[in-house]
């Protein structure tokens, strides 16, 4: 039992909590358990990324993801009264008509990819990822890193705007 | 082989180690808050069970143990017992991050007195800190009762915008230290022989503000608001499982986020030598500690802000004073 071995071992489990969790997500009815089985998912992912040794982009998915984004979703999903909502049972069976095939050809791309393409090598030994990360961000990929962010801000400015009292 | 072996055991015994201390130390900190605060309004504490009220702890975990379990009708049970879950592990995980000393050599084997020393740490601390709201948000929801729901609504928006703060707050620390590592930030202190609250004294206060509100301590304890919410979120909880709340939110998590403190402001285990070896240990402890006495000390003598002041600050008058912070440590840092 080597150190591949474990590693191996320590993505089958993770692996597992993560699909599990995605299947919770679609196939469990109350919008409360839903939500805990997203934040589960993304738990999961990060623990993923932790594995892997990105370790800045697991932080960023606790902190971004696992709090900020899914906090708001939980605000609005637990103020909502369910009961007086018209409850919805069954499986949305016109929507599944149409994505299962679209599904399955991503299926078929994605397994020619995994069999046919190559994976991704690491390139060398990174000993400090948050410093790497954060130099490329600002040198080599600065102009699509500013884009994002004004595209951010009107967003933001977008949302006060409509979120505001009128007058 | 070998190796992974030993370094799983060393991780487990540590585990075991900082888990063991931190529930003993968090249930006589609730003998120590009493104690206290009877002394702060003039009256003496716990004093019946046992020399100077000791074994109060102990009675009160075997009269929580022994309650009978009542489950508010309508609750959601899988999420009304998963909350607890959900309130207890961020809390503790916190303390995986925290370096209590300096690495040190046992037979030809270098040993830290950390659990996960990742150069991440302090990001994971802060998103750990944040991910204990779901225990409040889901036990307030959970318990379908609307005291306790208010209560979590409002933890969640102070925590919302207090974990922004606290990112903004600490960036300038680990702008000097040049890491997220808790253990680089203490070896730049001390190399540099200077602890970063000389540096950092505005990001010191604003981080033990936000340190009193993800912790929801007094003045910021308006998510359990005896007067008007009956204590809020855990209010139909029983027995142990209302006893797990104040333990992880009041005093796990007040020791996890004082030692952090002490890591980013106080130099860590820098300190001089009175007690040989130990003395990195004992400096440790001991900073932490007062900060924790601190924030009990505030918590006993400060009345408490409303809901709607409370955000206020943290959006409009603690957020342009960090980022300000910031920006003037960025420039001074790379002037220099």
């Amino acid at each position: 039992m080597g150190e591949d071995r474990v590693e191996w071992i320590i993505f089958v489990i993770l692996g597992t909590w993560l699909i599990l969790s995605a299947l919770g997500t679609v196939f469990v009815k109350s919008p409360i358990h839903v939500i805990l089985f997203f934040l589960s998912t993304l738990l999961a992912m990060a623990a993923i990324f932790l594995a892997l040794g990105a370790e800045l982009l697991a932080g960023i998915q606790l902190i971004i993801y696992a709090v900020a984004i899914v906090v708001f979703y939980v605000l609005v999903i637990t103020t909502i009264p369910w009961e007086k909502i018209k409850r919805f049972g069954g499986i949305y069976k016109s929507e599944l008509m149409i994505a299962s095939p679209i599904l399955f050809i991503l299926f078929l791309l994605m397994s020619y990819m995994v069999v046919k393409g190559k994976f991704a090598q690491p390139v060398g030994f990174v000993k400090d990822n948050v410093k790497d990360l954060g130099e490329e961000l600002f040198t080599s990929y600065l102009f699509p890193f500013e884009v994002a962010s004004i595209i951010l801000l009107v967003a933001m400015i977008g949302a006060i705007l409509l979120g505001r009292k009128e007058e | 082989m070998e190796s992974l072996l030993y370094s799983l055991l060393f991780t487990l015994v540590k585990v075991l180690i900082v888990f063991l201390t931190a529930l003993g130390v968090g249930a006589y900190l609730t003998w120590f808050e009493r104690k206290l605060a009877g002394h702060i309004q003039n009256r003496l504490g716990p004093t019946v069970v046992g020399p100077f009220g000791l074994l109060q702890p102990i009675a009160d975990a075997i009269k929580l143990a022994t309650k009978e379990t009542v489950i508010p009708r309508g609750a959601d049970k899988p999420v009304y017992y998963m909350a607890i879950i959900m309130a207890l592990v961020p809390s503790i995980l916190l303390l995986a991050v925290i370096p209590w000393g300096p690495g040190f050599m046992v037979n030809g084997k270098y040993i830290e007195p950390i659990i996960a020393d990742v150069n991440i740490a302090l990001l994971l601390a802060f998103a750990l800190g944040s991910l204990s709201v779901y225990g409040t948000i889901f036990s307030g929801w959970a318990s379908n009762s609307k005291y306790a729901f208010i209560g979590s609504l409002r933890k969640a928006a102070v925590v919302i915008a207090y974990e922004v703060v606290l990112g903004f707050s600490v960036l300038g620390v680990i702008l000097l230290a040049g890491t997220f590592s808790t253990v680089g930030i203490v070896e730049a202190q001390i190399q540099k022989g200077v602890w970063f609250i000389v540096y950092q004294p505005v990001a010191f206060i604003l981080y033990l503000y936000c340190m009193l509100a993800e912790s929801g301590r007094v003045p910021f304890d308006i998510q359990e608001a005896e007067a008007e919410l009956v204590t809020g979120y855990n209010v139909e909880y029983g027995g142990m499982k209302f006893g797990a709340f104040p333990l992880a939110e009041w005093y796990v998590n007040v020791i996890a986020l004082s030692a952090i403190a002490v890591v980013l402001f106080f130099g860590g285990w820098d300190g001089p030598k009175i007690l040989g070896p130990l003395s990195p240990y004992f400096w440790f402890v001991a900073k932490t500690f007062a900060l924790v006495f601190f924030t009990i000390w505030l918590h006993w003598t400060l009345p408490r802000f409303q809901a709607k002041d409370i955000t206020e600050i943290a959006w409009k008058i603690l957020l342009p004073i960090a980022i300000l912070n910031v920006i003037i440590t960025a420039v001074v840092v790379y002037i220099f």
